[in-house]
């Protein structure tokens, strides 16, 4: 048994024992109650992109004064909706000229590196505040406060992303190949900093840690906390001004939008055993369940069970297939990470602080309250489609069209399942060439879906390839139903 | 990288280039506007043949010049994340023993998936 207090009198007197989380399993499997005296911190690390990021920012006063209501730094909308020229810059916010490429958290990496950053902000005037406009540039110098506030960090655990439809998907776990041909996964496993104290018995409300590159704390918990899944995560806040960039990167995800990577270490204190065992586990003993991003859902089905070390191999088997692994945490600057809090601490900058308060761990994670239930396609889709044959002549399918005050007619083969789909521009098409066949006007490579999906996700999927409607067909391929643009705007207008 | 003037574009000539040298090419990439077009091709073949193959372009009017440089990682950028690695359909990508990323422009058949995911935008493709 040891305290907070002793192990800072070891630091002081140069005499701390400091090991890495990666090199703590060895030495404890060797001798779990010697590892447990002689240790007397173990620094963890994770670098990664972490979308509940941000900072606050106060500008000083211009003269005459503004109170600002819409800021743009950088062409990123801030929030401020705070005193007069307080603001919240976000790290997902994306520009207005520069869409995904470039976001707030690229203002906060370039505040940061001391870089200039555009500052534009308009007001509608106050007796005290009568300044309307402002335009101007600054620097991080210029600002008298600039925070780094994130309300959740450094999440516990992770669930591992796959795709299993036949279209590459832009996803916040980064880009996913089509049919399940590569798998990303987030945090840093055996050295990520809550997975070594996952009961939280050291880390806690005033937890000193490394953030950015400097010196920063542990505010409470994340928001999302979920400890009794495993999930619990940190809200922690530092000093911007004294950061650098090598640990805050603005980071775009392409198809998704921007966001920051954040680089957090956090030492944990060896007090007794129990918490030395924590700080021995190694990748093989941690579990992560890869989920099938193909579906759009909250609850995404589980494709496998896998641990940190089968993800770190580059490898992991699926269907008898070896399916390519990313990470999407950098381990390299984790490790960085561990290092600079290590030498911080053997300089005697660095000492440790015992917390305030216990993280809570029993708090529950709730999911949106939503006032109405989303319709299902099955509520909305057209039940008895028109359909035409591959064999059938033009007219015969322009006739139907008119007919039936249709744009669109799936075409079916003799067993009725789906082999294409013919528009009125289609025909109108085939008319202008003198083209007689419909199989060869017909789009062969139809955007199909299924009559339990969700009605938004469907509105999303003609979005993306830009059609009016998409045909609804059964396991077996065969045509249950049509749903048309015009079917969805009128359903969820009704809404 | 062959630069197809417009006067050509519509003509057949990787084909022709092909069967009059017995050489192999594989197309890359190609990209043809109405105006003119680039097409990259690797030649499999000795220096023997990439020669004839070139000099048979050149005769044709087209404007070839030889990519150095496949892949490229700004390792002033790179944060070795490791969400390029599982996209390269070749293997080009892969980690050090130290966990930084390695990109192997000699495997790299100038595909753009990587380029496009990168959350950092720190890789590139020479294209001049
Ligand atoms: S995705 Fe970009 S930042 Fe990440 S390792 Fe690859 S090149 Fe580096
Ligand atoms: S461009 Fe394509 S082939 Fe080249 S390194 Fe990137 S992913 Fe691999």
């Amino acid at each position: 048994m040891k305290t907070i207090e002793e192990i800072n009198r070891r630091i002081k007197n140069g005499e701390v024992v400091i090991v890495r989380a990666d090199e703590m399993p060895e030495l404890f499997e060797e001798n779990p109650r010697r590892a447990a005296e002689e240790v007397d911190i173990v620094t963890t690390g994770t670098f990664g992109a972490m979308c509940s990021s941000g900072a606050f920012l106060n500008f000083g006063h211009s003269d005459p004064p503004i109170k600002m209501t819409k800021l743009w730094l950088n062409e990123v909308e801030a929030y401020t909706g705070l005193a007069a020229v307080d603001a919240y810059i976000g790290a997902t916010q994306i520009s207005e000229d520069k869409g995904f490429e470039y976001g707030g958290g690229h203002v906060i990496e370039d505040l940061v590196a001391g870089r200039e950053i555009c500052l534009r902000a308009e007001s509608y005037g106050t007796d005290c505040y009568p300044r309307t406009r402002v335009e101007t540039t600054l620097t991080i110098d210029d600002l008298n406060q600039a925070i780094l506030f994130n309300p959740r960090n450094s999440t516990q655990r992770y669930n591992a992303a796959i795709n299993s439809t036949d279209t590459v998907l832009h996803t916040y776990m980064g880009t996913l190949l089509s049919n399940r041909r590569n798998i990303n996964f987030a945090g840093t496993g055996e050295i990520s900093p809550l997975v070594n104290d996952p009961e939280y018995r050291t880390i806690g409300f005033g937890t000193r840690i490394f953030l950015g590159g400097a010196k920063g704390f542990v505010v409470g918990e994340g928001t999302q906390h979920d400890p009794k899944n495993g999930f619990g995560s940190i809200c922690v806040k530092g000093n911007l001004k004294e950061m650098s960039d090598r640990f805050l990167s603005g980071a775009t995800i392409p198809g998704y939008g921007t966001s920051l990577f954040v680089g957090i270490g956090i030492p944990i204190p060896i007090l007794n055993e129990d918490i030395a065992r924590n700080t021995a586990v190694r990748n093989n003993e941690i579990k992560v369940s890869i989920l099938d991003y193909g579906v759009p859902r909250r609850e995404k089905p589980i494709v496998k069970e896998v641990s940190y070390e089968e993800l770190f191999s580059g490898r992991v088997e699926i269907d008898g297939k070896k399916v390519k692994t990313s990470p999407l945490s950098s381990v390299k600057i984790s490790i960085e990470i561990m290092e600079r809090l290590k030498e911080l601490i053997l300089d005697k900058e660095f000492f440790l602080t015992k917390p305030i308060q216990s993280l809570p761990r029993d708090t529950e994670l709730k999911t949106m309250k939503l006032r109405e239930e989303v319709p299902f396609v099955e509520d909305v889709m057209t039940k008895n489609v028109i359909v035409a044959h591959p064999r059938d002549s033009i007219i015969t399918v322009s006739e139907l069209l008119v007919e039936h005050g249709i744009d669109q007619i799936p075409i079916v083969d003799k067993k009725d399942k789906l082999v294409g789909i013919v528009t009125s521009w289609d025909i109108t098409k085939a008319l202008a060439r003198h083209e007689k066949k419909l199989e060869n006007i017909m789009t062969k490579k139809v955007i199909t879906s299924k009559k339990d999906e969700y009605l938004d996700v469907v509105a999303r999927r003609l979005d993306k390839y830009q059609v009016n409607s998409t045909p609804i067909v059964d396991e077996e391929n065969n045509v249950v139903g049509i749903i048309t643009l015009a079917d969805i705007n009128k359903a969820l207008r009704r809404r | 990288m062959l630069k197809f003037p417009s006067d050509v574009v519509d003509s057949p000539i990787l084909a022709e280039t092909v069967l009059k040298t017995g050489v192999l090419i594989n197309i890359l990439r190609a990209k043809v506007d109405y105006d003119e077009g680039t097409i990259v091709i690797s030649i499999l073949g000795d220096e023997e043949q990439q020669r004839k193959i070139v000099d048979t372009l050149i005769e044709k009017g087209i404007e070839v010049s030889r990519l150095e440089k496949n892949i490229t990682n700004d390792i002033s950028r790179c944060v070795d994340c490791g969400a390029c690695i599982s996209l390269c359909p070749t293997g080009a990508i892969s980690f050090n023993k130290d966990w930084s990323i390695n990109v192997d422009g000699e495997k790299c058949i100038r595909c753009g998936v990587c380029v496009e995911a990168c959350p950092l935008r720190s890789l590139s493709i020479q294209e001049e």
